[in-house]
């Protein structure tokens, strides 16, 4: 039977966005659609709307000709809507077989038969009677994928489900929901991977800043079509002005070392590099090479030996982070919501944790919020940060928006170092951008930056020169000019 | 010297009539922890049991009533704490401190007019059958109703959780709360009804002391059981087996520390009255070592509110 949802006019706003303006869409059944748009672009929020998480201000949701009322996920399962969460929507420490009759009054014996029916169907390999909280990724997926096969769903739901799976899994993923659609369920899957989109799906339905922009089919587009229609303007291409770079010196260390305790930790040994002023310095490897402990001995988590650091004239190796911002370096860790910034606290808030004494945030031990606020605004306004609300937690912005915060945040001082790690990790094409644009602004000014990042595209654009790190140890210096991605490949394999 | 096997059996039923209050207090405050609601108000539900019940069956006269009354005062008494958790999104532990509180002073207001007043005989049932079998019979015969039910709620509440629909949804809404809910899952319905019924259970074990086990009304008599139902539930890692087996540990070593003080040990008398709370928790933690069967029983939801946002 032929399956026909139909959004109507619906609009979500919350405090300080919209984060759905007026949509409208419509789908069939036999053919997977695609939810395109950024993070923040009012994606998930639309689906949610789908599957009764969230109850929109305004607008109706016809399902076959049916107005529904979608007041609770209750009303969404009664409705044959399954969704599939982006973040788990299960029971770690019940089994799979209980997490899979939760929802259901059928009885047992009838659940069990329907699910090792489905689980034959589709080959999936289960053990029933395990807790979920030992299952991978992908087999948690398929835990949630089963749970709404279960009610014969008409229309399935999928909010960016490749996030959290390995290549493999993607592709049987993707076999799975084909053999779905040809089953006559409706696939709406959600997405700001392009790559996906058009391996996947018969058609596209791009959003930004909460709003529908265009509805096409995939056979009329393109990556570069999309992106430009994700991102609302036509991406430019962004290529640095290698120049010849000052001899200038600012940072140079030598024999630096380091012997960790936590067997999970990767030993640094005989580190040595410099950094001239106005030079990016990229350092490349596969992720659990030593690059979090020598971002952390870089910026002073971990204190190392006084003359290890040297920087602008000063030996700087046994100070803290605090101390070292003093002497005007950044830093931009690679877990933003665990590292970088407080996500229960409030953007101004997370912005005053950067505490520089000339910024005068402190008056003889009393927060000077005034004085904050300001500030946060500058930064927020300079680094294009997608909100006007400073009291908002940070929790609550998108992961470019964050990043740009804590961007701006270390770049409003003007530091004459920047060291970052893995800046643009699971951002997307238009967040990506601008943070790239940012750097090579920085670089522009004369001022230095050392980027360790597992990206080997994102190195070779922006770096002049580049090294390897693997197994705690760093190849020799090269010149961004000269590398190629294969070979940096082989350094990053160990090979010479 | 000549043991009386029948005396050993008094003795081991005194033990778990000991017990009892101890098991239905743990058994019903697991329940409530269960769906991720952690109620300190244990010891003053039971003290409000104690002194309704106490004062239901002087007033009236009935013990059915009195039973009853004490088991809705505790339903009552929680619905407070309910509604100040669930609805009004209030602290766990504070509120449940508070209840604590409330419940000792309220209940000593009350009592005021009791103290003194002899209690009522509660009737036995097997009575006829006590001098049967040597050892076994002063055990399983001859006592309470509530007794008997004490014993058996711990396998009720197990195969409840284990094996109902509902007890998979309480175990579900401990667990995860959001996914419950994104499940269609009424979160706060769950909580409510656990925290009632965890109240009602409290109410009963207060009835039981003041009504079965010294059947006289005497301020702050819970004396601390209600913590240790507490502690019960905790270091059983929220098994009801092994809550059954905590409260025998305790019971059975209040009882022979009694005794040994009496016969006159020469052990300081400090140290034998904390030897059923040192022993109880040591054994508990030993035989729930293991973590991964920790992880798994543990409701990872565990005094957190729960709000949602629309």
């Amino acid at each position: 039977m032929n399956t026909n949802l139909k959004i109507s006019n619906v609009t979500k706003k919350y405090p300080g966005c919209v984060a759905n303006d007026n949509v409208s869409l419509e789908f069939n059944s036999g053919k997977i659609y695609a939810l395109l748009g950024e993070n923040g672009a009012g994606k998930s929020t639309l689906v949610k709307i789908l599957s009764g998480v969230i109850i929109p201000d305004e607008g109706k949701i016809y399902l076959n000709e049916n107005n529904l009322k979608l007041n609770s996920p209750l009303d969404a399962k009664k409705n044959d809507i399954g969704m599939v969460f982006q973040h788990f929507n299960l029971f770690e420490t019940l089994s799979v077989f209980e997490n899979l009759i939760i929802d259901s009054d059928e009885q047992r014996e009838v659940l069990t038969e329907k699910i090792n029916t489905i689980m034959r169907k589709y080959n999936f390999s289960i053990d029933l009677n395990i807790p979920v909280l030992n299952l991978s990724a992908g087999q948690k997926q398929k835990v949630e994928i089963i749970r709404c096969l279960i009610r014969n769903p008409k229309v399935l739901i999928m909010d960016e489900p490749t996030s959290v799976l390995t290549e493999q899994e993607t592709s049987e993923l993707f076999l799975s929901l084909k053999k779905f659609s040809e089953e006559g369920i409706l696939i709406i899957y959600i997405t700001h991977k392009l790559k996906e989109v058009m391996e996947l799906c018969d058609e596209v339905a791009v959003m930004r800043r909460g709003k529908l922009v265009s509805v096409s089919e995939i056979k009329n587009e393109n990556i570069e079509s999309l992106a430009n229609k994700m991102v609302g303007q036509n991406l430019k291409t962004i290529k640095k002005k290698k120049e010849k770079t000052s001899s200038d010196q600012l940072i140079n260390i030598t024999n630096l070392n380091f012997i960790s305790e936590d067997p999970f930790e990767t030993n640094l040994s005989d580190i040595n590099f410099s950094v001239n002023r106005g030079e990016c310095l990229g350092i490349a490897g596969i992720s659990g090479n030593g690059q979090s402990e020598l971002f952390q001995v870089l910026s002073g988590e971990i204190i190392s030996d006084k003359n290890s650091i040297e920087f602008n004239k000063n030996y700087i190796g046994d100070l803290n982070p605090q101390e070292r911002r003093e002497y005007l370096m950044a830093f931009s860790p690679e877990d933003r919501l665990e590292q970088a910034a407080i996500p229960q606290m409030a953007i101004f808030e997370n912005v005053a944790l950067n505490n520089f004494k000339s910024s005068n945030f402190f008056n003889n031990g009393l927060i000077n919020e005034n004085k904050i606020k300001e500030h946060s605004k500058k930064i927020i306004s300079d680094f294009n940060v997608n909100t006007n609300n400073i009291e908002l937690k940070s929790q609550f912005l998108s992961g470019g928006n964050l990043q740009k915060l804590i961007i701006g945040r270390e770049l409003i001082t003007s530091p004459d170092l920047l060291i970052c790690f893995n800046p643009t990790w699971g951002l997307d094409v238009g967040a990506i951008n601008y943070i790239h644009e940012t750097l090579i602004k920085i670089n522009e000014q004369n001022k230095s930056i050392i980027l360790i990042s597992t990206d080997t595209d994102e190195l070779l654009k922006l770096s002049d020169k580049i090294s390897v790190i693997h197994k705690g140890k760093l190849s020799k210096i090269m010149d961004a000019e000269e590398v190629t991605s294969e070979k940096l490949g082989i350094l990053m394999g160990g090979g010479n | 010297m000549i043991i009386d096997v029948n005396f050993v059996g008094l003795i081991i039923a005194s033990i778990m009539a000991s017990a009892v209050p101890l098991i239905l207090a743990s058994c019903g405050e697991l329940i409530t922890e269960r769906s991720g609601v952690l109620n300190l108000g244990v010891e003053g539900m039971m003290i409000i049991g104690a002194i309704s019940g106490f004062a239901l069956m002087t007033v009236t006269g009935s013990l059915i009533i009195a039973v009853f009354g004490a088991m809705l005062a505790g339903v009552l008494i929680s619905t407070i704490f309910a509604f100040l958790t669930q609805t009004l999104i209030t602290n766990h532990v504070a509120t449940g401190l508070a209840l604590t509180i409330f419940g000792i002073g309220i209940s000593a207001m009350i009592g005021k007019n009791f103290v003194g007043i002899p209690g009522k005989e509660f009737p036995v049932i097997f009575e006829s059958l006590k001098d049967t079998i040597p050892l076994l019979s002063p055990i399983l015969f001859g006592h309470s109703i509530v007794f008997y039910f004490a014993f058996a709620l711990p396998f009720i509440t197990s195969y409840f959780l284990k094996k109902t629909k509902i007890g998979l949804i309480v175990r579900a809404v401990g667990d995860s709360p959001e996914a419950a809910s994104n499940q269609g899952i009424n979160v706060k319905l769950v909580r409510y009804s656990c925290i009632l019924y965890g109240g009602a259970m409290c109410g009963l074990a207060g009835a039981y002391l003041s009504m079965i086990y010294t059947p006289q009304w005497i301020e702050n008599m819970t004396g601390g059981r209600g913590w240790i139902a507490l502690a019960l539930v905790v270091f059983s890692t929220w098994n009801p087996i092994k809550i059954l087996i905590g409260a025998m540990i305790f019971g059975g070593l209040t009882i022979i520390q009694f005794h040994m003080q009496a016969i006159g040990v020469r052990i300081p008398v400090q140290f034998l009255t904390a030897l059923p709370y040192i022993v109880t928790i040591i054994v508990l933690v030993v035989i729930s070592r293991d973590s991964r069967k920790i992880r798994l029983s543990t409701p990872s939801s565990l005094g957190k509110s729960f709000y949602k946002d629309n």
